[in-house]
């Protein structure tokens, strides 16, 4: 988190309060921004078509990474997230599932459609992302997602991380704790 | 902290400038005529009261935030986000709300804080395994516990383009000494998906496995890879490293992807019945020439498969007292099946050889392998068969510690402990049939880590 020093978050405040009595006090509940704005902004869907975290505030959002070509953990995580799916479809509930791609070299928007349709994965509200590799990682690093490159391969673990229809960090999971009922 | 005291009156009455030059600003010039200049003062008197209340709220807040800072604990443990309290004021409101979200995003920190990202700089990973066996799975003639490889991998990122790997890995020979060997160490250009070029050492891009299937044995599902195709200080008698020039890349063609690779290098040499691979170049300029073309499907049933030829071309010297020079072509195909459920491997090698100085003539051999894998819940077992039928007429081989034929039955298996370390078992049968008429049983354990 960046750290402000007591000066510039003083300006800062003031700067706000200014802002709040010009433009009215409806603005209050805009004023801080969820985790899901503040991570990298710009990614592309599996039909080539740019996609904003912030489109999808307004439903929960569950969100995990992996590759098409990883044929042990990714599965398994994907199946999780079917899982969960159908838990919600029987409560009436709606999130959206999003899963970002980690290899930013072999896995584009056609990839994904592919792979999307090959595992009979098509629901509009599940989104597969691919985003350049700068974004990648820092998305990775602000959500605990490990990983690193052994060639072709990728190195890494599951997690599947859980916001609010606001858009509000609400937790993760990993395979060591992977008891997901109570985040849904 | 009394200077930031200090600092933060000097600031609270900017402050309070700034807002008043900012509600004059907000309040539209009409509106100024004398009675609702009144009424609009007062009001404006009321904001500027409640405003001063917040920023009286908000430097308490920052002294706060302060104290914490410099009694702060590095700690993993999440914090308790405090239930939001009822909002006695819209600044006291706006408070809870900044407390609040500075708190998520707190924990959500602090529990990634113990986690390495792939952006830290110089990344160090690697691989690592020990093992047991009724055999030495790379020298039979040893037998009981042993040391396998630890493995370094080192990517650092040096920008867009530009790519660098290096893999160092200590092995050990069989007289039990521990030597570390630069295994890959190559830099290299992406100038797009399409093309990537690397200098240096690398796998030589043959079949499936010298390229799939590096120095970690964790990233290998069977306990070795086949015999005629191990690393050369290990028995392999196919140069499984080239010093040079390679283009690799891969294209999307139909709902596939057409992947190729081209390389030349310098020529291998049989040092001490051993391939080497010549780091620091050869001293007759001779080079080796080869490329790989493969299709993989990624529509339908044929999701995953993997088909390709390879072919390289190549003079090899030896260091016999009269050493020989041998035009070594290699060809074949490759396939694989590589889904959810198998993982299926063939791969196929022909040798036309010739010893060029005329006295031994042109000879074929050929070499092979096939593995069935079949990714069960419990973990993946496999069974493969190999191998080698090497003439022993061709200098190549005759002049090969290794260059013997065989063939080699084995089943095993893989279990998944966790995500990063895992325990591989083989029971495998080996009959030589040229050099020698021996045959070998063998049991084998593997423990393999990722790091």
């Amino acid at each position: 988190m960046m750290i402000q020093n007591p000066a510039s978050r003083l300006w800062t405040a003031a700067w706000v309060c200014a802002v709040l009595l010009a433009g009215g006090a409806t603005a209050a509940a805009d004023l801080a921004g969820a985790p899901l704005d503040q991570l990298p902004p710009s990614w592309r869907d599996e039909r080539g078509q740019p996609l904003a975290f912030t489109d999808l505030i307004g439903h929960r959002v569950i969100l995990s990474m992996a590759y098409t070509r990883c044929h042990t953990t990714c599965p398994a995580t994907i199946m999780q997230l079917q899982r969960m799916q159908q838990v919600l479809d029987a409560r009436g509930e709606q999130a959206s599932f999003v899963i970002v791609g980690y290899d930013t070299q072999d896995d584009d928007p056609a990839s994904w459609r592919q792979y999307q349709i090959n595992r009979r994965l098509e629901r509009r509200n599940w989104h597969f992302l691919t985003g350049a590799p700068q974004a990648v990682r820092q998305l990775a690093r602000q959500l605990g997602f490990e990983f690193w490159h052994y060639d072709s391969h990728i190195m890494h673990d599951s997690r599947i991380v859980f916001f609010d229809s606001q858009g509000f960090y609400s937790g993760a999971i990993t395979p060591a704790s992977g008891d997901w009922s109570a985040l849904l | 902290m009394r200077r930031t005291t200090m600092t933060s009156t000097r600031l609270q009455r900017c402050a309070v400038a700034l807002f008043a030059v900012a509600i004059v600003a907000a309040v539209p010039a009409p509106a100024l005529s004398a009675t609702v200049e009144r009424k609009t003062l007062a009001e404006m008197q009321k904001q500027l009261d409640a405003s001063l209340q917040m920023i009286q709220a908000l430097t308490e807040r920052v002294r706060e935030l302060e104290a914490r800072q410099t009694t702060a604990v590095t700690t993993a443990a999440p914090v308790p986000v405090p239930a939001p309290a009822v909002a006695a004021s819209p600044a006291a409101a706006n408070n809870a709300r900044l407390e609040a979200d500075e708190q998520k995003l707190e924990q959500l920190e602090k529990e990634n804080a113990s986690r390495s990202a792939d952006d830290t700089g110089l990344p160090l990973h690697g691989f690592a395994d020990v093992g047991a066996g009724t055999h030495n799975p790379i020298n039979p003639a040893l037998q009981g516990f042993n040391v396998g490889n630890l493995d370094f991998y080192i990517t650092p990122r040096l920008g867009d383009r530009t790519r660098a790997l290096f893999e160092m890995n200590t092995e050990v020979s069989s007289e039990g000494s521990v030597g570390v060997d630069l295994e890959r160490a190559q830099i290299g250009y992406q100038f797009n998906d399409q093309a990537t070029v690397w200098m240096g050492r690398f796998h030589s891009p043959y079949g499936y496995v010298n390229t799939a299937l590096h120095h970690g044995n964790w990233i290998n599902n069977s306990l070795r890879r086949p015999k005629f195709l191990q690393f050369e200080d290990n028995g392999g008698i196919v140069p499984a490293h080239t010093v040079g020039l390679w283009v690799t890349g891969s294209s999307h063609a139909g709902t596939g992807k057409v992947l190729y690779d081209f390389y030349g290098g310098n020529s291998q040499e049989i040092i001490g019945g051993v391939l080497d691979m010549r780091n620091a170049g050869n001293a007759h300029g001779k080079l080796i020439f080869g490329g790989r073309l493969g299709y993989q499907f990624n529509e339908g049933a044929a999701e995953g498969l993997l088909l390709g030829v390879h072919a390289f071309s190549t003079h090899i010297v030896d260091d016999a007292m009269v050493p020989t020079e041998t035009r070594v072509l290699a060809y074949g195909g490759y396939a694989v099946y590589d889904t959810d459920q198998w993982e299926n491997i063939a791969e196929i090698y022909l040798f036309d050889n010739q010893d060029l100085s005329g006295v031994r003539g042109s000879h074929r051999s050929d070499a092979g392998f096939v593995q069935f894998g079949y990714r069960a819940p419990w973990g993946l077992p496999y069974a493969r068969y190999e191998r080698a039928a090497l003439s022993q007429s061709d200098t190549y081989f005759a002049a090969q510690l290794s260059g013997a034929s065989y063939h080699r039955v084995a089943l095993g298996a893989r279990f998944d402990i966790d995500l990063k370390s895992a325990i591989k078992l083989e029971l495998a049968n080996t009959r030589l049939t040229d050099r020698s008429r021996d045959q070998f049983g063998e049991g084998l354990v593997q423990y393999a880590i990722r790091f």
